[in-house]
């Protein structure tokens, strides 16, 4: 099981063995970072960082196997492909490969992450792990700090265990089973469905706005997720009209390295889901975030933490659940993460946070994109936030063929008379 | 500072080719700039097979011409054979008209892939007159073609025809089609029963399509149940995979 010794494997950590059950063509269960440069990618310079990164995260240079009753993850010595970005966005990982691909255009140098391997916090530190060494390579001075060493001794145990596990206790409290959520009734897209608009937002201005609220950027763009949701539901004819009558909830990862004091680098995320009630009428957009704030707040609590772990963790731990064969095992997996997963979130928004990389390397880069996973049928529409410096990328991830919800929510940011800058490309 | 035409990275001075995606750098003149943006095309074209390069209609032409020969020749032997044995031609004439059916069908599938309702129609013309000169000429003439071959053909093509519109206008494609096949097929056992039964006795009575009816119509309420009701967006694929 140590890296440092040729071939090792590991199990699936707790958050990722659903993903290998639900993974289609369409729904990759893939995400990306991308770093937008001031200059055109440098390939040598890159090239040499990301061999030298592979020295220090070897228990990234794996692959996904079947087992008889789970999958597992195993040790591949195979480098990380550096490709031309000129493909659909967020594809699926082919069978049998690594998890981790390079995509380089022009100034935007973009690793992709499949969720079975880790989750944004866990990449974010491996992309920067990269770009420090790239920063280097290219003759940007590295504080001593963040030099790199090349031997895997510093590897600690705790970088690849799986967290969930370290932080279960045993006594499970029953599961509460949420009621469904409103989902956005816009149409599908033909195949390839995954498109995504990058919002270029200006970091200074929301921060004054959310402050003057009193509340974090995070509490600030759920809230307008929910506003929006909420508009998009009062708006919409015919027969979906029935959706009306039910609740608003938005899924809210956290990373739980802020909570528990872990190093791991593979998935240690939990979600708060605040929700917002139709049925009671509706809600101004600073009662939306009074509650939103107090939602999260409470949520937030580290025995309700320990509770959501226990019950995710312990029916993994049951030995009657662990003897089903993986087929059984995948199709149970795939209908429950659709009936008690999906069915109760409308929207996703997954905030990175604000991004710091060392002096000399943070002079390399303009902005960080996060782009989200391609969001399911159900869902349709999620959007992942990344801030770096001055600027705060909001990307919309759609598989639909409308786009009023990212244009609303980006019309109402505006109106706050915030400076946002459009892209798109897929 | 070399930038590559093709992917915008920068390369190291003098290099010959992007090391990224292995285009010449190029300086961008007038002459090369479609060369240079075909670079895509390109590179995706390397990495097919000579068989990936063909078109959907050069696939299905092949195999139209391979299976040609196999079915024709097939009809050539076993009449050949059943000739020098019995010196006519009997039992031959069965699996010579089936393979003259599916020669006939899958150039039909060849050459009218996109005219769906014509190939339809063509095919029950196809079928329809090889059932009647089988009737004149199979020897014993009963006159069975048009009391019962056509008919029930008739009606196992507008069931495919209902089928087909169905599956075309669900969206969400998964236990539902199994639902309505299920259903289809417990009508068309109903109809051949029907016409069976007035072939033969001359009145509607019907024994076993009933049964198959009931059972069928259980099964397709659970199966539409699951699927609209729990709503799972399963492919089937996904759902039986193993």
């Amino acid at each position: 099981m140590i890296p440092d010794q040729g071939k090792f494997w590991f199990t699936l950590d707790n958050a990722a063995k659903i993903f290998p059950a639900i993974i289609t063509k369409e729904v990759t269960s893939v995400f990306r970072l991308t770093a937008v440069l001031n200059q055109p990618v440098r390939i040598v310079p890159l090239q040499k960082a990301v061999l030298l990164a592979e020295k220090r995260f070897p228990y990234y240079q794996v692959r996904l196997r079947e087992g008889f009753f789970w999958y597992y993850l195993e040790h591949f010595p195979q480098h990380f492909f550096i490709d031309p970005d000129d493909s659909v966005v967020c594809r699926k990982f082919s069978r049998d490969g690594l998890l981790i691909r390079f995509l380089v255009r022009d100034k935007h140098l973009s690793a992709e992450f499949s969720h079975i391997l880790t989750d944004g916090a866990g990449a974010l530190e491996f992309f920067k792990t990269v770009l420090i060494i790239y920063a280097g390579a290219c003759g940007v001075e590295i504080p001593a700090k963040y030099q790199f060493s090349k031997s895997p001794d510093g590897i600690s145990e705790e970088e690849y265990e799986d967290a969930y596990d370290r932080y279960f206790k045993a006594e499970i409290p029953p599961m509460v089973r949420r009621s469904r959520s409103y989902h956005l009734p816009f149409p599908l897209n033909s195949v390839p469905r995954y498109n995504r608009l990058n919002a270029i937002l200006s970091m200074k201005q929301i921060k004054n706005i959310a402050q003057e609220k009193g509340v974090s950027i995070t509490v600030y763009l759920v809230s307008i997720y929910f506003y929006i949701l909420q508009d998009v539901s009062e708006n919409v004819n015919g027969k979906v009209r029935l959706n009306r009558k039910k609740k608003l909830r938005v899924q809210v990862p956290v990373n739980l390295r802020n909570v528990f004091p872990s190093k791991t680098m593979r998935n240690f995320t939990l979600f708060v889901m605040p929700e917002i009630d139709l049925r009671l009428g509706h809600y101004t957009f600073d009662e939306i975030l009074k509650s939103v704030y107090h939602q999260i707040k409470l949520e937030m609590d580290e025995k309700l933490i320990h509770k959501n772990i226990a019950r995710n963790v312990g029916s993994e731990k049951k030995l009657y659940i662990r003897g089903i064969p993986l087929f059984l095992k995948s199709m149970i997996l795939r209908v429950k993460y659709y009936s008690l997963g999906t069915s109760q979130y409308s929207g996703v928004l997954t905030n990175l946070g604000n991004i710091n990389l060392p002096d000399g390397t943070d002079r390399l880069v303009d902005y960080f994109i996060m782009t989200p996973p391609p969001p399911n049928k159900m869902l349709k529409i999620n959007c992942g936030v990344a801030g770096f410096g001055d600027n705060l990328v909001v990307s919309f991830g759609n598989i639909t063929q409308r786009s009023d919800f990212e244009k609303k929510f980006l019309q109402f940011l505006s109106d706050m008379n915030i400076r946002i800058e459009r892209e798109t490309n897929n | 500072m070399m930038i590559c035409p093709n992917c915008g990275v920068e390369v190291e001075e003098n290099s010959n080719f992007c090391s990224l995606c292995g285009e010449p750098i190029l300086n961008r003149t007038a002459g090369n700039e479609v060369f240079i943006r075909s670079g895509k095309a390109r590179r995706d074209e390397r990495l097919l097979t000579d068989y990936q390069k063909l078109t959907g209609t050069q696939k299905r032409k092949i195999f139209w011409k391979i299976s040609g020969l196999i079915l024709i020749s097939g009809i050539i032997i076993s009449l050949l054979i059943d000739f020098i044995v019995n010196r006519a031609f009997t039992w031959s004439k069965y699996p010579a008209t089936i393979s003259l059916v599916l020669f006939i069908h899958f150039t039909l599938n060849v050459f009218l892939h996109k005219k769906f309702l014509l190939m339809l129609v063509l095919s029950f013309l196809s079928v329809a007159g090889l059932f009647v000169l089988f009737d004149r000429y199979g020897g014993r003439q009963t006159g069975w073609d048009l009391k019962l071959g056509i008919p029930v053909l008739i009606a196992a093509y507008l069931t495919i025809l209902c089928l087909v519109f169905l599956v075309s206008k669900a969206k969400q494609k998964g236990l539902n089609i199994i639902a309505y096949s299920l259903i289809a097929t417990g009508l068309l056992s109903v109809f051949t029963e029907g016409m069976l039964s007035i072939y033969n006795r001359g009145t509607i009575y019907l024994e076993w399509s009933l049964i198959v009816m009931v059972s069928v119509v259980f099964i397709s309420m659970l199966l539409l149940y699951i699927h609209y009701r729990l709503k799972k967006a399963t492919d089937l694929k996904r759902f039986f995979h193993i």
